[in-house]
């Protein structure tokens, strides 16, 4: 690579002499990115654009329904002395955690189970199963648990056969929300885990075993390191996500239920923009924490020794 | 020849003015009816169940050339940033009963002669003496329908029946109330509950006492639901005993195979709602009579009647509901009693939306 680059610094010129390198450099450089324009175009007019302005937005003042351009911090001081906004953050937070733990905890095995003892002539059908409920809104298909959990609903005529009655956490309460955020987010989880699992060569598993290592000490430090960056980015696909959820936690999560993303609606209900988009800056700022400390679990060098 | 005479000359010239002016009367007056059919597309900022889509919209866009593209709207204050900030775009907006003035004083509508619209001859005269809907140019707004709240209960779990807000204090209502999540109008009947005069202008005294009721009435609340819907279900199959909605709930909880509701006024008053369609400034201001005199119209309504169920100011449609047989229905959501309309505290533009929406929060965050 580096004697090539010398090469063309030096590469003679029509007349003999050499041509100036940093503009066929530079040149070189800009059409490498040509590529990417439209998608930077795409990403500069439709996200960092709306983010600028809802940070903009979080740093100017509400007047009634109108917003005005004059700067201040009150916003964010209103937001982070007011209890029940950092309660609330806090909750969302450990029920974002939990909902990605349970959702994790249920597609590792089903992607672990696909990946390692399913025939590749099976794989295909059952990964559709997976993604089939994508063809059915989100809305009807967080509405149809509210049916399912509720007290006149299938699981409480099930129950009812063996004398159970349903608790009152079932339904309108954070069971719920994290019940049904882990159904939703399943796919995108199992999908991210077998896509790493896939790619793992199971002989290794048997080496480690062969070596004298135990069938859980095989799985964590063999398989594990090796798949960690699938495992980080299913994380990511559902947590980030779940962080911003509204919809189900209104619609199944009752008076109990509330997350983050409830109160910025209410907030936008209103007109209330200036404190609605500080609590939206609020959310990505962590989002953009979470990515950072995640970062090094994404990078795949140092586990082939690079 | 006498000077005095009519000459011949004189006559002819004459008589051909006066075709020359008889015809330029008719051209003019062609032109100003082929003006007011111009085919023109014009924004309609409103609720859907301000319009028919199907038959409604087509039928006015072949009578009158105006072929309106409504946008749906959520609430009074988003829908009057939008209105605002859309710089003109809206030929028609609509909103509900204290809201009009505002948009008035914001010099965003256009007062008109209302009586001078054929149609308003349909309306019941109560809706054209709205006191709050007068201005010195004329009326502000088109009266269209509105409704007042009631508290509405299961008498089978409910008793006695509930006289005053102060039911939802009860511990053994305790996850039975539910209601459509309006953060503004909650806060508002809790400001009712502990006494404000105004509750969509409560004092920060006020609004305290408000929240601090609404903290002891959250264990009540088993959800706040997103439509209507989702009220009329959960009374149906009993989840929920007893909400606050609008006048004719209990028709659809029956409707949807749920059990007997009735209906009771607190003491302390009920929220209601009116509204009606707006002139706003803008280019198409010419056609706003146009539209309205074949929107208005009372064989337009017992369709939307039957989907929506809400009261509407047109007299001549109660009638048509009447022959049509749904009268009962009618008269359950107080078609007939225009008066009822001014009975209750009326929604409007609060001074300070963001102090109710943070009085709401902080009872039902987490």
């Amino acid at each position: 690579m580096e004697a090539s680059a010398t090469h063309l610094i030096n590469a003679p010129g029509p007349a003999g002499g050499a041509v100036k390198g940093t503009r066929l450099g530079a040149l070189s450089r800009l059409s490498q990115y040509l590529g990417f324009a439209p998608a930077a175009a795409l990403y500069g007019v439709f996200f960092a654009a709306p983010m600028v302005i809802i940070v903009m937005y979080s740093f100017w003042t509400q007047n009634g329904y109108s917003i005005e351009a004059r700067w201040t911090f009150e916003n964010y001081q209103s937001i982070f002395s007011t209890a029940v906004y950092v309660d609330t953050f806090l909750t969302t937070l450990w029920m974002t955690a939990a909902a990605t733990f349970a959702t994790l905890a249920i597609a590792f095995p089903f992607a672990y189970w696909l990946a390692r003892y399913v025939s590749r002539r099976w794989q295909r059908p059952l990964l559709f199963l997976v993604i089939v409920p994508f063809w059915v809104s989100y809305l009807l298909r967080v509405t149809s648990w509210t049916i399912i959990l509720g007290n006149n609903g299938g699981l409480a005529h099930l129950l009812g056969i063996f004398g159970l009655s349903t608790p009152s956490w079932f339904l309108y309460d954070r069971p719920a929300v994290i019940f049904v955020l882990t159904y939703l987010y399943f796919p995108y989880a199992a999908l991210t885990l077998f896509a790493a699992l896939e790619r793992f060569d199971w002989r290794q598993l048997r080496a480690a075993r062969d070596l004298g290592a135990t069938q859980t000490r095989a799985l964590r430090t063999v398989m594990l390191p090796q798949i960690r960056p699938g495992v980080t980015t299913a994380v990511i696909f559902v947590f980030i996500p779940i962080l911003g959820e509204y919809l189900t936690p209104q619609l199944v999560g009752g008076t109990r239920g509330v997350m983050i993303g409830n109160l910025v609606d209410n907030f936008f209900e209103e007109a209330q923009f200036a404190q609605g988009a500080t609590v939206a800056v609020l959310i990505a700022a962590v989002v953009v924490i979470l990515l950072v400390v995640f970062r090094r679990s994404l990078e795949v060098g140092e586990m082939y020794g690079r | 020849m006498d000077r005095n005479m009519i000459t011949r000359r004189d006559a002819l010239r004459a008589g051909a003015v006066g075709v020359g002016a008889l015809a330029m009367a008719g051209r003019v007056g062609t032109a100003a009816a082929a003006s007011m059919n111009t085919p023109v597309t014009i924004n309609m900022l409103t609720w859907n169940d301000h319009y028919d889509p199907t038959k409604q919209l087509p039928a006015i866009a072949k009578e009158t050339g105006i072929t309106v593209h409504p946008t749906l709207g959520s609430d009074d204050g988003t829908m009057f940033i939008k209105a605002k900030e859309s710089h003109q775009e809206f030929a028609i907006v609509s909103a509900d009963a204290l809201w009009v003035p505002y948009y008035y004083e914001q010099k965003l509508s256009v007062p008109f002669d209302i009586q001078s619209f054929p149609v308003s001859k349909q309306l019941y005269s109560a809706s054209l003496d709205v006191s709050f809907w007068k201005s010195s140019g004329g009326y502000l707004a088109y009266p269209r329908a509105w409704s007042a709240l009631r508290i509405y209960y299961n008498p089978k779990y409910v008793n006695p029946a509930p006289t005053s807000w102060e039911v939802l204090l009860d511990p053994k209502y305790k996850g039975k109330f539910v209601r459509e999540n309006q953060p503004t109008d909650i806060v508002a009947e809790a400001g009712l509950a502990t006494g404000a005069k105004d509750p969509y202008n409560m004092t920060a005294q006020e609004l305290s006492k408000a929240q601090q009721f609404l903290q002891a009435a959250k264990p009540a609340f088993l959800d706040l639901v997103s439509q209507n819907t989702g009220v009329v279900t959960a009374l149906a199959n009993e989840t929920a005993w007893f909400t606050s909605e609008n006048l004719g709930t209990d028709i659809r909880v029956k409707k949807a195979g749920g059990p007997l509701i009735k209906a009771a006024i607190p003491k302390e008053g009920v929220v209601g709602w009116l509204d009606a369609e707006m002139k706003m400034i803008g280019p198409y201001e010419d056609r706003f009579e146009q539209f309205i005199n074949a929107w208005g119209q009372a064989n337009w309504i017992p369709p939307l009647f039957k989907e929506f169920e809400e009261a509407w100011f047109n007299e001549a449609a109660y009638k048509l509901l009447v022959n049509q047989g749904m009268k009962d229905l009618a008269d359950a959501v107080g078609y007939n009693n225009p008066e009822g309309a001014l009975s209750a505290h009326l929604k409007g533009p609060q001074k300070n939306p963001g102090a109710y929406i943070d009085v709401f929060n902080q009872v039902f965050g987490a």
